[in-house]
């Protein structure tokens, strides 16, 4: 606040760029599953940022502020990008596995076959089994970054996983 | 032995759990942003500029107008002053001799006609040189 009061915009973006960058990458890679798209949308929200920094008066909290910018900044790049990509498209595959880049054995395997199953999954739930296992488990981080109460996190995610178990177990059967 | 959820756990978290921008992510945005700082400043130079000249437009608009007001008071009060003249003159006829009647009767057409020329000058004057001053000089 004190760098924002202080004019000093850049050095104000150079410090909430490492808190911030994934967790803002990971939101609108949630909404927009493409990572090229998510990566522009970040740059443009910390471009934002940056623009709309003087104007921020600490009435909530940075992280609230941030993440309704990307929220929005998602929802009108997914509005002007049509049809949607598709978290088991080779491209996506390619970004996860590029994001991993040496992943135990075992999981290679079944890589794609859970990607496929996420990707079934409804928007809501499907954010949020992303940004869960993406910000190390964390509901009440998750549920601020969507702007949902954390119940609703819980119910959502509790929602998911029973359907990924249960379709990974029909998978696992039909094998 | 790990059960169906842990292991679900296990895939989820190594398919997201890595997931992060590309290495150069910090040096593009940068750059964009060094770029973007660019920009603001050439557009808040033209922004100030147009503001100003916005300003200089008002103030010019403003005094014209302040001068247009002027002239027709002067104008009116010229008109006063002749008034008050030629009352004068009626009031002032009958005191006057024989020889100011007989100098009036023969100059009078020619002083009326000054009187009445220089009353006009005065507004036709004033516009004149509202018309032919730069607005630049205005201010």
């Amino acid at each position: 606040m004190e760098l924002v009061r202080a004019e000093r915009r850049d050095e104000a973006i150079a410090l909430l760029l490492p808190a911030f960058r994934r967790k803002v990458f990971g939101l609108a890679y949630s909404f927009l599953r493409d990572r090229d798209a998510a990566e522009d949308v970040a740059q443009e929200v910390f471009i934002k940022l940056w623009r709309a920094l003087p104007a921020f008066d600490g009435r909530a909290s940075m992280s609230t502020w941030i993440y309704t910018i990307a929220r929005n900044a998602s929802l009108s790049a997914l509005r002007a990008r049509r049809p949607q990509s598709s978290l088991s498209d080779a491209a996506v595959m390619d970004t996860v596995e590029s994001s991993n880049p040496v992943p135990p054995a075992d999981l290679l395997v079944d890589r794609a076959a859970i990607l496929r199953l996420v990707d079934q999954l409804p928007p809501k739930q499907r954010q949020v089994i992303m940004l869960f296992y993406m910000e190390e488990q964390s509901l009440e981080e998750v549920a601020a970054m969507l702007a949902m109460p954390l119940g609703t996190v819980k119910t959502l995610l509790h929602r998911a996983r029973a359907r990924l178990s249960a379709s990974a177990g029909k998978m696992s059967a039909t094998a | 032995m790990s059960t169906p959820d842990s292991e679900l756990d296990k895939h989820l978290a190594a398919l997201f759990g890595g997931l992060d921008t590309r290495a150069d992510f910090d040096a593009r945005l940068m750059a964009r942003l060094r770029v973007a700082s660019q920009t603001d400043a050439t557009e808040q130079a033209m922004r100030a500029r147009e503001r100003e000249l916005t300003r200089h437009r008002r103030a010019v608009l403003e005094l014209q107008s302040r001068r247009r007001l002027t002239m027709g008071l002067l104008a009116l009060d010229a008109l006063g002053i002749s008034l008050l003249l030629i009352v004068a003159v009626i009031t002032a006829w009958s005191r006057f001799g024989g020889e100011v009647i007989g100098i009036s009767r023969q100059y009078g057409p020619y002083i009326a006609l000054w009187l009445a020329v220089l009353i006009a000058a005065v507004p036709l004057l004033g516009i004149w040189s509202e018309q032919t001053r730069s607005p630049s000089r205005l201010l």
